[in-house]
């Protein structure tokens, strides 16, 4: 028993930006409840610094919250591979996993904001991927 | 066993390039190998492995039955909201304009959180456009800003903008052509550009603009981030001496701007100087098939609301796009077609689709239809029907179904859906 | 893709020579260069290595699917993009009109294609990397968005 486990996980400040990805793409084609469609959608890329704070490694599933409490997700972490550094810059692609974090206030212009959500990530300490319901 | 090689092209609508090149072998009215297609493609094409059932309240039912049950929820409401038709035909579109006014519809689509800004400063000939053959044929100097059609469009490089020869475009890609690419990370697309990419900071689009629009003035480019004023000067350099310049843009420039002025802005100065265009990078195959179709009808792209019974009146405005009509709960029936809303809308908008009677009109099974009253199966458009759509340059492309639509496992297209509903009011 | 270095720290680094060269790192370039296989090594098949031996393996294996001119298609990151189809200044050559203006291949003297959204080649003695007059053209390799192309 550490003594690590008395500190409060550590948290990464993040925004979210959604893109696309074609093996994801090409998967929702085939079907939406398919496990490989949770596998490339429940997903969030991060700098590799960034990661580390949180004292996870790649692969590792992290909650992530957004700033208005509102959403929150599991999902497993990836280094995004990147040879610059975004350290606060996270990256998903588009999927029921980033919607549920996308606030839905837009100030009445309709338009979310799917590539700026503001979020907390921490450790999910092996709680499992969330599997979208309604 | 019969395998038919067709040897007629089929267009792939898995995207607004709307690929006309495509060829199939087909086994048994099943397509068994897709021919020139991306991967995306392919997976259109070859259709999902979770199809729809005619569904009332989770009951399968005879697909009239869906149909009636449809027709008794628009004619109970007070307030229908229809939304998607992005990936149906023009003739569809145009059904379900028809049906919107008689029932007094919401009507919108995903250019709303999407494309629509872009397209209207196209419409409005507020900037200049060109068609997709155009690039291929002229184009020089081509710039990817917020986009990364490797994995969005795989297509857009080789078959329109890059590396195809062209009439004025004879000596390849090395030689003929520069290609840009503007984003916030290194994506797919950015690696082909090389020493041509431009990494800049999230939300930054518009003082980039403007420091481009400085050095594109002679002035000394200043950006209140780090960045080589010298490869700024360059890249202004290359714009400037483009003969036939175009800027494809994608959703992360739309989406880090308030409005499109930055845009006109930069697109004005380009074209003092040299020869610039402009097309959006459209998702959905036939969304600006949608566009063009509300447009021609109501001078609107899309966020618009008929009134019952009269013809001629229509709102338009950000009050009657999906995202707000749900936000305010304005709606209180939805009738979607071809789209995923539970899935496409942040989560916290969407909710109110679970308090409200949803029709979803759909070949495969989504989020959205799993929690909807009725759901009705369509053909999947380019495969099971034919149509009409229009590509992301404006240009329409007409299609032939590409099985034997005689086969009784064929389902009725969205637009023969619609009619049917129309027939059931 | 291995570099000969990584290839090295898998060796039992002892310059045996029973492999024929002189050096373990000789040998690493060897297997680098599908000169020798990984089978070649006696030390590395006793137990000791057996982990390094499995690693080794993993890391050559992909020269089983090269084609005569070293050409190595990697389907699984492959987009059936069509930008190599494109680029290639043989199916240009020998298809101007179809592949060469960035439509569906029309001969059947192209080497890359598109088929169930993965690029496949044909024709690959036609390869500008390959016979008498071979040079270094890497039109396939720099316009992949995914390294999906390489050449062993």
């Amino acid at each position: 028993m550490g003594f690590g486990q008395f500190l409060a996980a550590p948290e990464q400040k993040v925004t979210i930006v959604t893109y696309r990805d074609i093996f994801q793409s090409a998967v929702m084609e085939e079907g939406r409840f398919s496990e490989e469609y949770l596998k490339l959608s429940a997903v969030i890329k991060m700098d590799a610094a960034d990661i580390k704070k949180l004292g996870v490694k790649e692969g590792d599933t992290v909650v992530v919250k957004n700033n208005d409490n509102n959403g929150k997700v599991v999902v497993r972490v990836e280094n995004s591979g990147y040879d610059a550094s975004h350290s606060e810059i996270a990256y998903m692609p588009n999927s029921p996993w980033s919607n549920a974090l996308v606030s839905a206030d837009t100030g009445g212009s309709g338009v979310p904001q799917y590539k700026k959500i503001e979020a907390t990530v921490s450790s999910a300490k092996g709680e499992s991927v969330t599997t979208i319901g309604f | 066993m019969v395998i038919l090689l067709n040897e007629n092209y089929h267009v792939c609508t898995g995207c607004a390039l709307l690929c006309d090149d495509i060829e199939v072998v087909i086994d048994d009215n099943v397509i068994t190998e897709v021919k020139t297609a991306c991967r995306k493609g392919v997976s259109r094409i070859k259709g999902c492995n979770e199809p729809m059932s005619p569904t009332v309240e989770g009951q399968q039912v005879d697909i009239d039955v869906a149909i009636g049950a449809a027709a008794d929820i628009l004619k109970n409401a007070d307030s229908p909201l229809i939304f998607g038709l992005g990936n149906s035909t023009d003739g569809a579109q145009k059904k379900a304009i028809e049906l919107a006014k008689q029932i007094g519809a919401v009507l919108d689509d995903t250019s709303s959180f999407c494309q629509g800004p872009t397209l209207e400063v196209i419409f409005n000939e507020t900037v200049k456009s060109c068609t997709l053959d155009d690039v291929r044929n002229k184009a020089d100097v081509i710039v990817y800003w917020g986009a990364d059609p490797s994995n969005s469009h795989p297509r857009h490089l080789s078959k329109f903008s890059y590396f195809p020869r062209g009439q004025e475009r004879q000596r390849g890609w090395e030689e003929d052509r520069t290609m840009i690419t503007i984003d916030i990370r290194k994506s797919h697309t950015a690696k082909i550009s090389g020493d041509k990419f431009h990494n800049i900071p999230l939300q930054a689009d518009e003082e980039f603009i403007d420091a481009l629009i400085d050095a594109l003035s002679g002035k000394v480019p200043k950006v209140p981030f780090e960045y080589d004023p010298k490869r700024i000067l360059e890249l202004a350099n290359i714009l400037k001496n483009a003969k036939f310049g175009i800027i494809f843009v994608g959703l992360g420039l739309v989406y880090s701007l308030d409005n499109m002025d930055p845009i006109v802005k930069l697109m004005d100065k380009l074209n003092e100087l040299s020869n610039f265009h402009l097309i959006p990078m459209v998702g959905h195959y036939n969304m600006r098939g949608f566009n063009q179709n509300m447009f021609n009808e109501t001078g609107h792209l899309n966020r618009v609301k008929f009134e019952k019974g009269n013809n001629t009146k229509v709102q338009h405005g950000a009050e009657f796009s999906i995202v707000e009509s749900l936000n305010e709960k304005k709606v209180d029936a939805a009738l979607i077609i071809g789209s995923d809303p539970l899935s496409s809308l942040p989560r916290a908008v969407a909710d109110h689709l679970l308090n409200i009677p949803v029709i979803t009109i759909d070949p495969c099974e989504t989020f959205t239809s799993r929690k909807a009253k009725v759901t009705i199966p369509s053909a999947l458009s380019g495969v099971e029907c034919g149509g009409s759509a229009i590509r992301m340059d404006g240009e329409e492309v007409k299609f032939e179904p590409i099985v034997d639509v005689k086969s009784q496992t064929i389902r009725p297209s969205d637009e023969e859906i619609l009619t049917r509903i129309m027939e059931a009011l | 893709m291995a570099n000969a270095m990584e290839i090295y720290q898998l060796l039992p680094k002892t310059n045996c020579k029973e492999c024929g060269k002189s050096t373990c790192m000789a040998f690493a370039v060897s297997l680098l260069s599908r000169e020798l296989t990984v089978d070649d090594c006696p030390p590395l098949k006793g137990d000791k290595f057996k982990s390094n031996y499995e690693k080794l393996s993993d890391m050559i294996a992909p020269a089983k699917g090269a084609s005569e001119s070293g050409m190595i298609v990697h389907e699984d990151k492959c987009f059936g993009c069509g930008n190599c189809v494109v680029a290639c200044p043989v199916n240009v050559a020998e298809d101007p009109l179809g592949a060469g203006i960035g439509r569906a291949p029309t001969s059947d003297k192209v080497i890359l294609r598109v088929e169930d959204g993965i690029v496949r080649t044909s024709n690959v003695h036609d390869c500008r990397r390959f016979g008498e007059n071979k040079i270094l053209c890497n039109g396939c390799i720099v316009t992949c968005p995914t390294e999906a192309i390489e050449f062993v």
